[in-house]
């Protein structure tokens, strides 16, 4: 196979780089954040009041918010709350209750002590009803005496940050592009062990190492947003976080094993066989947050949601992300392949030389 | 929790950093290789072949 796209290099650099430009300036000063994530606690009680609902999450900030307070007054904790079937629905919430040096055991986990640490995982299930103050709601829990206090913040209703949340018009195309790469390198694995052609094994290494710093940058900008979000740059229990995690370091050990063989034939079988291998790493990432709840992940899910979507405006601007990062993924995949045959050249001429001396 | 400014600024200077790094090592490998092939040819014309 020949790619023959060296001589349109230059043109898919350029839409790359016009496309790049014009995603930057709808990220920056168009696009809102996903549409369902800027109602406020008033846009959301109506819809949610008398419904059963469950929140989960864990402690992402914590302030004891009368320090100075009688065994009657019972200590406050601030804490952020996740609704994990809907991901989106993220909550500031403080918790009040029970007795000094005693929580609430809120099922199924049980937290004790006189303080939440933070990453404390916290659930709870139970009836939305609303105050007098429509700016907060209650949450009765399943245990007769639980009552969590949920009321939201601020103009921003009860989601994301909509600063933070613009990260992920560059963070989701990163990890998509990566997604691509990582299937490359399967499908060229695969043509290459059918085929023998070298040409094949350029690109399916080339593939890799792009997929690889793709990843590297998505892996790199989710804790950014995570922080903001989450309150933690990174949590281990969380499905999707550590599959991509895992993806990544399958990729890296796909590179690792190209640089440490060192005959052509044998690199190439080789790391086509680890390609297909490894790819069964891809799909664990991409469909982990897709089968969240059944797995545990509070990583969003961003297409085909069921429970909403984006806006319009934050939808042309993804649309224009995920087309721009694919184009700058061509671009430096014909730029890599390239460098591949000049490494397969400058390997046949120093055997020449070596031949003669 | 941090400034969102911050995170956003953070976050869009590792894609762009990861990008622009990257592409530079992408040009500064394929000269060195160039270079290198150049003087491998000289280096067989000189012994006629």
């Amino acid at each position: 196979m020949d790619l023959k796209l060296g001589k349109y290099w230059a043109w898919f650099a350029g839409i790359s780089a016009a496309l790049m430009l014009i995603t930057v300036l709808l990220a920056v000063y168009y696009a809102p954040v996903a549409a369902s994530s800027v109602r406020t606690a008033n846009e959301l009680l109506p819809s949610i009041e008398g419904s059963t609902i469950t929140v989960a999450g864990f402690v992402a900030d914590r302030e004891i918010m009368n320090p100075i307070r009688t065994p009657e007054d019972p200590p406050v904790t601030a804490i952020t709350l996740a609704d994990f079937s809907d991901y989106r629905r993220y909550l500031d919430a403080v918790v009040s209750g029970g007795l000094e040096g005693e929580w609430w055991t809120i099922e199924p986990i049980t937290v004790r002590g006189p303080y939440l640490p933070l990453g404390t995982n916290v659930s709870a299930t139970g009836e939305v009803v609303a105050t007098h103050d429509s700016s907060s709601f209650m949450l009765s829990c399943d245990s007769s005496d639980d009552v969590v206090e949920l009321s939201s913040p601020g103009e921003a209703g009860i989601m994301t940050s909509p600063i933070s949340q613009k990260i992920f018009y560059f963070h989701m195309p990163s990890a998509w592009v990566s997604y691509v790469g990582f299937f490359l390198t399967l499908v060229f694995g695969v043509m290459y062990l059918r085929t023998r052609d070298r040409r094949y094994d350029r690109v399916a290494a080339s593939s890799a190492e792009l997929g690889v710093l793709f990843a590297t940058i998505a892996i790199a900008t989710g804790p950014v947003w995570a922080k903001e979000e989450w309150g933690v740059y990174w949590r281990w229990d969380d499905t999707k976080l550590v599959t991509t995690f895992v993806m990544w370091l399958v990729y890296i050990g796909y590179l690792m094993l190209r640089a440490a063989v060192v005959d052509h034939n044998v690199r190439a079988r080789m790391s086509a066989v680890y390609g297909i291998l490894g790819f069964v790493t891809m799909p664990m990432s991409l469909l982990s947050s897709r089968i969240a709840p059944l797995i545990r992940s509070s990583h969003p899910q961003v297409i085909a949601s069921s429970s909403g979507g984006l806006s319009m405006e934050a939808g042309i601007t993804i649309g224009i992300a995920v087309v721009a990062f694919t184009f700058l993924f061509i671009t430096m995949l014909i730029k890599r392949v390239e460098i591949e045959e000049s490494e397969d050249e400058l390997e046949d001429l120093k055997r020449r030389v070596g031949g003669e001396d | 929790m941090a400034n969102a400014f911050t995170a956003l600024y953070v976050a869009y200077t590792i894609v762009w950093a990861g990008v622009f790094v990257y592409l530079l090592y992408l040009f500064m490998r394929q000269r060195a290789i160039n270079k290198n092939i150049e003087v491998l040819k000289q280096e067989l014309s000189k012994h006629g072949k």
